[in-house]
């Protein structure tokens, strides 16, 4: 049972805030450097916050899932994009052109926040302090993920994004059911690495095939063109 | 008693091999080392698992479901109807496969390692397909569909040539962030299920254990559920709109893959939306999700018919098929009763033969003239008879001419249509099948008949570029006059699942 005291209110408020900000992170800076620094952050956070949700309701098999998030979205995952922008030049590292600016873009996020937090509220939820706290926010991982990954150019960026969405996931999920089964965790854990270890071979041969990480590049591909 | 014990245990059994030959494959192609060995494991270990599908598509008939692991694996009718076509296009895609990507190393396209991968990946790809359609825990069933994904991205990316690199970019990107959504849903469907759970009913994951408790559920947190499972599987299962990753990634793949792309993923992705459209359809009635998908079909449709009519490439206009005919299946779905439903198990079956023998031809008919563009391919007739042929007969076939398989599963699915009411959108279904029929037969003609643009040396590309596609062309051809009463059997079984929802004891 979820005790209701004031004390652990506190922490699942202080927790959400902490994993909003490091989201923002994300949102508002250019360097790929930053961004990998903030989505560690992120990630950091967000164990912790599996570590509070195991620790809330008791079930030990959630603390697993919290330092699998650890090992492998906060340590592995950068340590493989780490080396891919080690293998591409240096233009590519930096988000210079994005199609929203950054200023306009940290605007945006927020109204996706906000609109997180109304659309949980249509939805007849269980009233359950961890739902409320946590939910909102998995969501907003999602929509500001989302609207990352559409608006910048790099390719490593776009990864970035989609990571956001993944960790938006595994909150929402965790935060929902009070612990998937360990069993398809460890399935979502092993499919996410490996998708990353993928895209981190076809983003060494983009940069390869094209000399930088520019989705731009990848528009060849149309209805209306031949060979 | 002991004999019901010794029956779960040989199905058991039967699904573990099943599972494990790919997987023993996977393992002896890496250790084989030389090119003719590799072929002949992958060709061996795909017919063996043809034989072990059809033995438990046999015991699916027989016994209507087969459960092992206390639940974990479940299969049923509708698992059968997507396991038969796996394994049958495995089976031919290895067998192509000998001829195509053994043509595509002698000529310098890809070196050992390359080869080695492929069949590496190729069985990989197989078991993750096999995956799907036998897992009773729906999370599970997600991380296969997930894998499938990673597998397929791989065998796309095989060639360094840029298109292809940006196929499997898109294919990954676009997959990815769509089957994120797919998680999503289930997971509000899993928390309706754990809502309601009272009584300690085993895993709440399971298809089954959700089936049984559905309509207790949740109606506004089925209905968002429905909408994220629609919109996630339907992007993987390449429903227009969000197809925009499909014709790219099917067109870019080695040939043998793009069948089992096409011919099989498709389906598995398709596979998912329809159980979760039970279980929707069990909570607060089948309309919600059934309008969902007769839209999303509909919409398909329209679209793969204004593309395939303006179409340049070859294998593009292929995809652009493949998502006209999950459209004619989301649709069929949709409009229910025991025809639609009929209608739409034939015609994965037959899309899942016709496709692939299009793709085999066409793969083959790109390697003798060198080039995808439609302009460029004149005369196949008179350069490749058997090839010409049976592209002919493959492409009359997919684009719904009697007496092929596929004008009677569409037959069966727009008579459905119009028998539950939806006019308007089986009038327009009719009308996008006629535009799809003249675009597509246009093409068609253009190429095969008519004088080649270049003096070509004549001949067909070896026995293993043929065989494969003439096997195809038979079952399509007895399939469109007479639907084999095992076939029936399980179409009809899957009638029942879907309209009546009922668990079969």
């Amino acid at each position: 049972m979820i005790p209701t005291d004031a004390p652990q209110i506190d922490i699942l408020t202080i927790s959400s805030a902490v994993l909003m900000i490091a989201t923002f992170g994300v949102v508002v800076r250019r360097g790929f450097m930053d961004w990998l620094r903030a989505y560690r952050y992120q990630t950091m956070a967000l164990s912790g916050v599996t570590a509070i949700i195991a620790y809330m309701t008791g079930i030990w098999e959630i603390y697993i899932a919290a330092a699998l998030t650890l090992i492998i979205k906060a340590v592995a995952i950068p340590r493989v994009l780490l080396r891919v922008t080690s293998q591409v030049k240096f233009v590519a590292r930096y988000e210079l052109n994005p199609y929203i600016s950054v200023r306009l873009s940290a605007i945006i996020s927020a109204l996706l926040v906000a609109l997180a937090y109304f659309l949980t509220q249509q939805v007849p939820f269980r009233s359950d302090q961890i739902l409320r706290a946590y939910l909102p926010v998995s969501l907003s991982l999602l929509f500001i993920g989302m609207f990352t990954m559409v608006n910048r150019r790099v390719a490593l960026n776009q990864i970035v994004g989609l990571l956001i969405i993944e960790n938006g996931l595994f909150l929402f999920a965790t935060a929902l059911t009070h612990g998937i089964s360990l069993i398809i965790e460890i399935g979502v854990f092993i499919d996410i690495l490996v998708g990353v270890i993928i895209s981190a071979a076809l983003m060494t041969r983009i940069s390869h095939t094209f000399d930088n990480l520019n989705v731009d590049n990848l528009e060849h591909l149309r209805d209306d063109k031949e060979e | 008693m002991i004999q019901q014990l010794a029956a779960s245990t040989g199905f058991s059994i039967i699904i573990v091999t099943l599972l494990l030959t790919p997987l023993a494959a996977l393992v002896s192609t890496t250790l084989a080392g030389k090119k003719r060995n590799i072929e002949t494991i992958t060709a061996v270990s795909t017919f063996f698992i043809l034989i072990q599908g059809i033995i438990l598509v046999a015991a699916v008939i027989s016994e209507k479901t087969v459960t092992a692991f206390n639940g974990i694996f479940y299969v049923d009718a509708f698992s059968a109807v997507i396991l038969l076509p796996i394994s049958l296009v495995g089976f031919v895609a290895a067998l192509y496969s000998i001829n195509y990507i053994g043509r595509q190393y002698n000529n310098g396209f890809m070196d050992h390692k390359q080869l080695v991968r492929y069949y590496q990946e190729f069985n990989l790809f197989i078991f993750t397909m096999l995956l799907v359609p036998v897992s009773n825990n729906l999370g599970l069933m997600w991380v296969a569909i997930e894998a499938t994904t990673l597998v397929s991205v791989l065998l796309i990316m095989l060639y360094v040539k840029e298109d292809a690199i940006e196929a499997a970019w898109k294919y990954l990107i676009v997959a990815t962030v769509g089957l994120s959504f797919a998680f999503f849903g289930i997971t509000f469907f899993y928390y309706a299920n754990t809502n309601v759970a009272a009584s300690d009913l085993g895993d709440g994951w399971n298809w089954t254990t959700m089936l049984s408790n559905a309509k207790l559920f949740d109606p506004t947190v089925v209905k968002i559920a429905f909408i994220f499972i629609l919109v996630g599987y339907g992007t993987k299962a390449g429903l227009a709109p969000m197809h925009t990753w499909l014709p790219d990634a099917h067109s870019e793949a080695p040939t043998p893959v793009s069948a089992l792309l096409s011919g099989v993923l498709l389906n598995c992705a398709i596979y998912a939306i329809v159980r979760f459209h039970i279980i929707s359809s069990n909570a607060i009635g089948s309309l919600f999700s059934s309008q969902l998908l007769i839209m999303l079909g509909v919409v398909s449709i329209g679209i793969a018919a204004a593309s395939i009519y303006f179409q340049r490439d070859m294998k593009r206009m292929l995809a652009y098929s493949s998502v006209e005919h999950m459209g004619i299946v989301a649709f069929a779905i949709g409009t229910g009763g025991l025809i639609g439903v009929y209608g739409a198990m034939l015609h994965i079956i037959n899309h899942a033969i016709t496709k692939p023998l299009m793709f085999f031809a066409s793969g083959t008919i790109s390697q003798k003239f060198e080039t995808k563009a439609m302009r460029h391919i004149r005369g196949v007739i008179t350069v490749m008879p058997a090839t010409g042929a049976l592209f002919l007969l493959g492409g009359l076939a997919i684009a719904g001419m009697p007496p092929f398989n596929i004008f009677l599963s569409e037959f069966l699915i727009l008579s459905s249509g119009f028998n539950s009411g939806q006019f308007i959108a089986s009038s327009l279904v009719l009308l996008f099948l006629t535009v799809i029929f003249a675009g597509f037969t246009g093409h068609l003609v253009r190429m095969v008949f008519g004088t080649p643009r270049r003096e070509m040396k004549k001949g067909d590309l070896g026995k293993f570029a043929v065989i494969p596609m003439i096997i195809l062309v038979v079952l399509a051809l007895i399939l469109g006059v007479y639907v084999p009463e095992p076939l029936q059997i399980l179409a009809r079984g899957v009638s029942t699942i879907i309209n009546q929802g009922d668990l079969p004891k």
